[in-house]
Formats: structure tokens, sequence, C-alpha cells
């Protein structure tokens, strides 16, 4: 196995351009399935998010799905282009919710690159992206900067 | 028989959460339970959320990128930590609003086991929502010898306490 043959081969972070806008090719359908999931998945004990007789009540109707997982869905959309070569995930910034997100809904997710730094280490540079979620109304649900160590073209040969 | 009513007349609330009046500036919450990472939480929230790094999800990947064995999704140290917090800081309900300042300290480990802690940084009443009021907390994730792997600002709504129920 060579590193270099498992991941893509135009996602270096010699292939990042500043004020490059791409469009992410897959889209996801949020279900049932991912939000009751992930949110009990990972603690969240919000039933807001896995009580739909609570909702029913509410102004919403229904059970919304959790904003960390749209976040996790949307920076996963954006991934397999803007991460599968990296060396660490740096932190995140700016992470705001536009409107709720409900079963059903479909998520596709935008990039755009907002900075490049050398940083301190010879095999990768750090990236900033922007991101955001769209829904299949075309609606902005989701945005949020994301910082990123990618690896230099090369890098793992010569490790 | 026994019946839902009769239930309902004898039974107390037994409650969860706090209200917006519950929070000040300064105040401490050392969160619940603490969570081990598990192979199984990382490669299924990896392959739900379609994040496909292979560390995440392929053991010789990241052993060659110099990791002692999987690593956990960054997403997934992330909603864990926020997870863990919710009971105290936000189950009682009202819109998350957003995350500011998030920053992964280092790469996590699978196996390793998560523990949260927050404190309130700010409290304001909202202009359009009376019945709510706007809190901002500095939630900190840490490991299991109190390294810190995660910190964030987290901005939400939350309700304040019904008129009459008192404390």
């Amino acid at each position: 196995m060579t590193l270099d043959s498992l991941t893509g081969s135009n996602n270096y972070f010699e292939d990042f351009t500043v004020g490059d806008v791409y469009r992410h090719a897959r889209g996801k359908t949020v279900t049932e399935m991912d939000n009751v999931l992930i949110t009990n998945l990972v603690m969240n004990t919000a039933q807001g998010h896995f009580n739909e007789d609570s909702m029913a009540r509410t102004e919403f109707g229904q059970r919304i799905t959790f904003g960390g997982i749209t976040a996790a869905m949307v920076i996963g959309l954006a991934s397999q282009d803007t991460g599968e070569n990296a060396i660490a995930e740096l932190g995140l910034d700016g992470i705001t919710f536009r409107s709720p997100v409900f079963h059903g809904d479909t998520l596709y997710a935008f990039t755009e690159v907002r900075a490049k730094e050398n940083g301190d280490r010879p095999d990768g540079g750090i990236v900033e992206f922007a991101h955001w979620g769209v829904n299949q109304r075309d609606e902005v649900v989701f945005e949020g900067v994301r910082r990123v160590l990618v690896r230099r073209r090369g890098a793992a040969e010569r490790r | 028989m026994t019946t839902a009513a009769e239930l309902r007349s004898r039974a107390t609330l037994w409650p969860k959460g706090n209200y917006f009046e519950d929070f000040a500036v300064g105040k401490v919450f050392e969160h619940h339970w603490g969570r081990t990472l598990t192979e199984s939480d990382n490669i299924q929230f990896s392959a739900l959320t379609l994040n496909y790094h292979p560390a995440y999800f392929n053991v010789p990947y990241a052993r060659a990128l110099g990791h002692p064995g999987a690593v956990a999704n960054p997403m997934l140290v992330f909603l864990v930590v926020f997870g863990l917090s919710v009971e105290d800081l936000s189950e009682i309900g009202g819109a998350f609003l957003g995350v500011r300042a998030l920053t992964f300290h280092r790469p996590v480990a699978v196996g390793e086991t998560l523990t949260a802690r927050s404190t309130v940084t700010a409290v304001r009443e909202s202009d359009s929502r009376p019945r709510e009021g706007i809190v901002t907390w500095h939630t900190e994730g840490f490991d299991e010898h109190g390294e810190l792997l995660i910190d964030f600002l987290r901005t939400n709504l939350i309700s304040k306490r019904p008129n009459g129920d008192l404390a």
C-alpha cells in the first residue's frame, strides 16, 4: 500500500487557490436514521431531536436535526475534496445555522478557499475554507470556516 | 389495573436541564458521564456523515501517517463533547445559534475517553424573543489525563423559567 494511491491526486496543498469556489458533487438527504442515531450516539440529550410526540406540539411540528449533525454532514460532503489529504484538522469558526433542518431535507455543500499559509511544517500548509450547506430549496442552512493542515504533494514519498 | 391518568396524578416530574435564569457569567459546569470513543462510533459517524479521510477507518493508513491507530474523526470529538454538555446547558430548549473559535488541540485516538466542562462567558436578553435569553459558554473537552483536546464558544437561545415555576 502506498499512501498516495488511496487518496485523490488533486487535493494537496498546492492544488488550492485562494478565491476558488467548489460545488461538491454529492448531496445527502438527512434521514430520521441519521439524526436520531447520531444525536443519541454522541449523548446529546435534547429530546427535540428524538421525541416526535413532544415536538408535534411545538411551532416546528416535528423533530429538528441537531445542528452539530448539519455541520458534520456539510463538512463531510466537502471532506473528500478538501480534507482527504489532511495532516490534521485545526479548527472551526463562525459556525451559524440560518434555518432548521428536518428529516427528509437534502443538504448540498459549497466551499470557498479563503486563505493559505505555509505554516511551520515542511510537509504541509494551512488552508482556510469557508463552507456553506444549502438545502433542496436553495436556502443556505449552514455556514462556517474550517482550518486544515493539508499535505504537500509528494510529502508522503519523502517520509 | 393502573392507568396512565392515575400515574400522571401520582407522579412528580424528575426535571432535566437549566433555564436562562440559572446561568451567570463565570459559572462552571463539570458535565456528566464522560465517553470512551470506540471504533464503532468512529466508523459509523464517519460513514454516515460521508467524511472520507482514510485515517478514520483504515488503521495501517493512520499508522503510516504516524498515528498509534485509527484517528477519531474531529467532528465526532466535537459532537461528543457538545453532547455531554447538553443536559447542563441547553436541554431545556432554545435554538442553537452558533459556534466560534473552535480549536482541535491534537488528533484524538480511538479508545481515548472524553470528558467535558463549560464556563458561562456571556448572558444577555434577546430583543426579538422575550421568553428566551442568549447564553454563551466556553466548552472544553479533555482526555482521561485532563489534557485539553478541544475547546469552543457556543451560543444558544435558552428558555426562561415559566412564570410561577420556581426552582
